[in-house]
């Protein structure tokens, strides 16, 4: 195992370095100057001012010298300071991590506590209309815009029926540890983010199970007489689950980074709205720091997805 | 916009139009019972928040890294400025300090006020001044040195020969009076100089990072983003990243402690959300957009201030450019003016709350002539009889001139609503006169890059500039400030408009002599000949919609300050 994990870890280097290389490509290659943009209406600003800006952030550099001191720094996750901000970029970024974080492991409960039961619902009663209903739920699930189904439950429920807060993550005034205030700010943002993986998890869940309840040791307990709910629980559910479990790793990190237009919609500070502010602004810094941090958290996400396979279920082999 | 800051552009006046303003005039508040001003029989009563809404988060708290408006706004409650300026008019006042100006204009000596102190007890004092001009010195990050450039000894500063800026000389007898020296005459320098990032920092709070042997410590500075000190109305207390900065009210405020506990600023997703939480009361301080303004209008419990605002909207007209040059001929400039209703414009996208522009200045401000500006009412006719009178010939739907149809594109940027409608309608009402125009949308950073560095890809360009206090044109319209892609020099006078004697006018405004009135003559040359030459269709400028609830009380706003007086404003409960 270990020898597996050290061997994935040394593949992702490449992975990383790819991600690196081509972002730092993409950024410097699309039109639009950083320097210009961010001076752009200061009209008394003299041309040498601009330049000296241009070399404080190494901008009069060669593309290809930019790009040796940029790898040099990055592999010390020093991605520059941000021309906005003026601060460390990655620094900034590791300050909204935990918001970010906070919305996908609340959205990723919210799929696991809606989808699966549901999923395990359908299953049970295969071919009547609550099975019919799941499966109609999730197919709306996935056809549903996240930005507009996010629009629409803000009009609903926060300006006509004023039951939640539509923005941001604290109300004015709260203290930052009001938990009952978080809690309400986040159900709105964190339900649209799972609303996809909710209606995933439930044809996935209802999938499994059917083909679970179809094996022989599930036709060989019931033979034994064992009672249809132990059948269900201790044999069914426990295998039909494994995919389940297996997913979470790669579900998160989906989540981080999926959070980029839940997090716009709803002022909710973290890492996505801040890096899509970046991109627009052409804030290099940021933009490369974001990417390379939603890279990471993706590789990991799939090493521990992988990790979780063998773990889970002894029947698979870690090659 | 803050009073204390200079003449700058920005962009975004579709973003603006949620900061923004125009035409009305008069400021008294709209929307169920007057409320704006306290009755003399009313007691002011302390309490209460002021939570405004913004689109973006603030970026520093340093005046002299901010570039943003987020970041002044915020900037603007914790650091006074030396001097203000009247809400209405323009005309600035004293406020930390008060000034006067030597016989040749380049001495100015300030005397700051015997009461103002910072929020520790510590006096204000003229070396405080000097300690935020070296700021902007010794910072590689910043966009202000332009401002001060000329003071004396500042390059010796910069460059690290000398302990300090020896144009700046504070009174070792009374340590509040300072005066400051120019190597010229430079008109702008009360303004940039003295109005905008230049407000008085702690010395010792910030003495430590401007040394004659500091790098760039400044803009490292932990009091960068958590300030310590004080000389605004009120104190920083907590900058929650992409959500909220709050400031708690400077109870020894040198003028007397707001009457407000604390003002917030939250960041909205847009101004569809701002609307709806000023309604729902979460915000209570915010401008909307003009489609929003009919629904604010019915809400019993808010007032809604109106006044013009000192940006505008254009489309600018490449007159140097070889793919459209008709764009070059001066009949057909004039015929492109009166060739599109703005008046309808300003009434279908900004549903009346803005005023038709016809050249540099907006009629708020002191430098708009009070006469003699053409006004290019709509007319079909003049605009075809001029195009006729510039050589061209109607075939078909459009005019052409030595079989090359009268046509050129017209580029907006992506995503900004009011100016893909005014493309919308400009496409339209241009094929009416005859005139063929080719629209085109980009990414505002593309647009933004293809104009600085003069390329000649673009024939004609819709975007927007916002003024400032200061209304010195040169850093739009000089003919240095023509972008050259040859030499690879940039500048804000996109479309490469020049003539005579347009040039000295300009000149003259900035390094002549500076009385308000020496100045209004050469601003009024100059926009007489911007108005005459049309090198833009000077579009519009949208009203600012300021609403808050309508038991806001001493508070009265206008193009040139909102909050002014904001340690003044309190609710009646």
């Amino acid at each position: 195992m270990r020898t597996y994990v050290l061997r994935r870890l040394v593949y992702a280097i490449p992975t990383m370095l790819a991600v690196i290389t081509i972002t730092f490509l993409i950024t410097r290659l699309a039109p639009g100057d950083p320097v210009r943009l961010y001076t752009f209406g200061v009209t008394d600003i003299t041309r040498e001012d601009i330049e000296a800006l241009r070399r404080a952030y190494g901008l009069d550099k060669s593309l290809p010298e930019q790009f040796l001191i940029f790898m040099g720094n990055a592999i010390r996750l020093d991605f520059g300071d941000s021309i906005r901000y003026h601060r460390d970029a990655f620094g900034l970024l590791l300050e909204l991590l935990p918001n970010t974080i906070q919305l996908a492991v609340a959205a990723l409960l919210l799929q696991l506590l809606i989808g699966v039961p549901l999923g395990l619902v359908a299953a049970v009663n295969r071919g009547k209309w609550i099975d019919n209903v799941v499966r109609f739920f999730g197919t709306i699930g996935h056809a549903i815009p996240a930005f507009w189904l996010g629009l629409l439950m803000i009009i609903v429920m926060s300006v006509s029926l004023r039951l939640l807060p539509s923005q941001g993550m604290l109300t004015i005034g709260a203290e930052q540890t009001d938990f009952v205030d978080r809690l309400k700010h986040i159900i709105m943002p964190a339900f649209v983010l799972a609303l996809a993986g909710i209606a995933n998890f439930s044809r996935y869940v209802r999938t499994e199970t059917l083909d679970v309840i179809r094996q022989d040791y599930i036709r060989t307990a019931e033979a034994k007489g064992l009672r249809d709910r132990t059948v269900f629980t201790v044999h069914a559910l426990r295998n039909a689950l494994i995919p389940v479990v297996t997913a979470l790793g790669g579900v998160l990190a989906f989540l981080v980074s999926g959070a980029l237009v839940i997090e716009q919609v709803f002022t909710w500070p973290g890492v996505g709205r801040f890096v899509y502010d970046a991109a627009r602004a052409k804030d290099y810094p940021i933009i490369t720091a974001g990417v390379v941090l939603g890279a990471t958290l993706l590789i990991i996400g799939y090493l521990v997805r992988d990790i979780m396979y063998a773990v889970v279920d002894p029947r698979i082999k870690v090659k | 916009m803050r009073n204390w800051r200079r003449i700058r552009a920005f962009v975004a006046v579709l973003g603006s139009l949620a900061l923004v303003a125009a035409a009305c005039g008069p400021t008294a508040p709209t929307g169920g019972t007057p409320g704006g001003t306290a009755g003399a029989q009313e007691t002011p009563q302390q309490g209460g928040r002021i939570v405004e809404g913004t689109f973006a988060d603030i970026k520093t708290l340093s005046p002299t890294l901010s570039n943003d408006v987020p970041s002044s706004t915020a900037i603007g409650k914790i650091y006074d400025t030396l001097f203000t300026a009247d809400p209405k008019s323009g005309e600035l006042k004293p406020n930390l300090g008060k000034w006067q100006i030597s016989s040749d204009s380049r001495t100015y000596t300030w005397e700051i006020d015997s009461k103002a102190n910072w929020s520790d007890g510590k006096p204000i004092i003229g070396e405080d001044y000097l300690t935020g001009v070296k700021a902007v010195a010794k910072s590689k990050l910043t966009v202000r040195k332009s401002n001060y450039q000329d003071i004396e000894g500042w390059k010796d500063f910069v460059d690290g020969k000398a302990a300090t800026i020896s144009g700046i000389k504070v009174d070792s007898a009374n340590p509040k009076k300072f005066t400051v020296t120019f190597t010229k005459v430079f008109c702008p320098a009360l303004v940039n100089a003295f109005g905008t990032s230049s407000g008085p920092l702690p010395t010792h709070v910030f003495g430590k990072y401007v040394q004659q042997s500091s790098a760039d410590e400044i803009d490292k500075a932990p009091e960068n983003l958590q300030p310590t000190v004080f000389s605004g109305p009120f104190k920083f207390k907590e900058w929650r990243k992409g959500d909220q900065v709050i400031m708690d009210r400077n109870e020894s405020y040198w003028k007397g402690a707001p009457l407000v506990d604390q003002w917030v600023y939250k960041v909205v997703a847009d101004s569809t959300v701002l609307a709806a939480q000023l309604k729902t009361g979460e915000l209570n301080y915010g401008t909307i957009d003009p489609k929003d303004l009919a629904d604010m209008e019915t809400q019993p419990n808010l007032q809604i201030f109106k006044y013009q605002q000192l940006s505008y909207t254009y489309i600018g007209w490449n007159v140097k450019s070889a793919t459209a040059p008709a764009l070059a001929d001066k009949k057909v400039r004039q015929a492109l003016a009166y060739g599109l209703d703005m008046d309808a414009v300003v009434k279908s996208i900004l549903f009346g709350q803005g005023t038709k522009m016809v050249a540099h200045h907006p009629p708020v401000s002191w430098a708009f002539p009070k006469a003699g500006m053409q006004e290019y009412k709509y007319d079909k006719a003049k605009a075809e009889q001029l195009i006729k009178e510039a050589g061209y010939t109607k075939s078909g739907d459009f005019y052409a001139k030595d079989g090359k149809t009268l046509e050129f594109s017209i580029v907006a940027n992506s995503g900004n609503k009011v100016r893909e409608q005014l493309l919308q309608v400009a496409t339209e009402q241009y094929k009416a006169i005859g005139v063929k125009v080719n629209p085109k949308l980009e990414a505002f950073e593309t647009m933004v890059d293809k104009l600085t560095k003069g390329n000649q890809e673009i024939q004609a360009w819709i975007i927007g500039w916002s003024l400032g206090l200061e209304p010195d044109p040169y850093g739009i319209w000089h003919s240095s400030q023509i972008p050259d892609p040859g030499k690879g020099t940039t500048g804000f006078n996109f479309g490469a408009f020049t003539a005579p004697g347009f040039d000295k006018a300009i000149e003259d405004g900035r390094s002549g002599d500076c009385s308000q009135a020496a100045r209004q003559k050469n601003y009024e040359t100059v926009n007489k000949i911007l108005n005459e030459e049309q090198p833009y269709n000077f579009g519009f400028s949208p009203n600012a919609l300021l609403v808050v609830p309508k038991n806001m009380r001493a508070i009265d706003p206008g193009p040139f300050s909102t909050t002014y007086n904001i340690e003044k404003w309190w609710y009646k409960k």
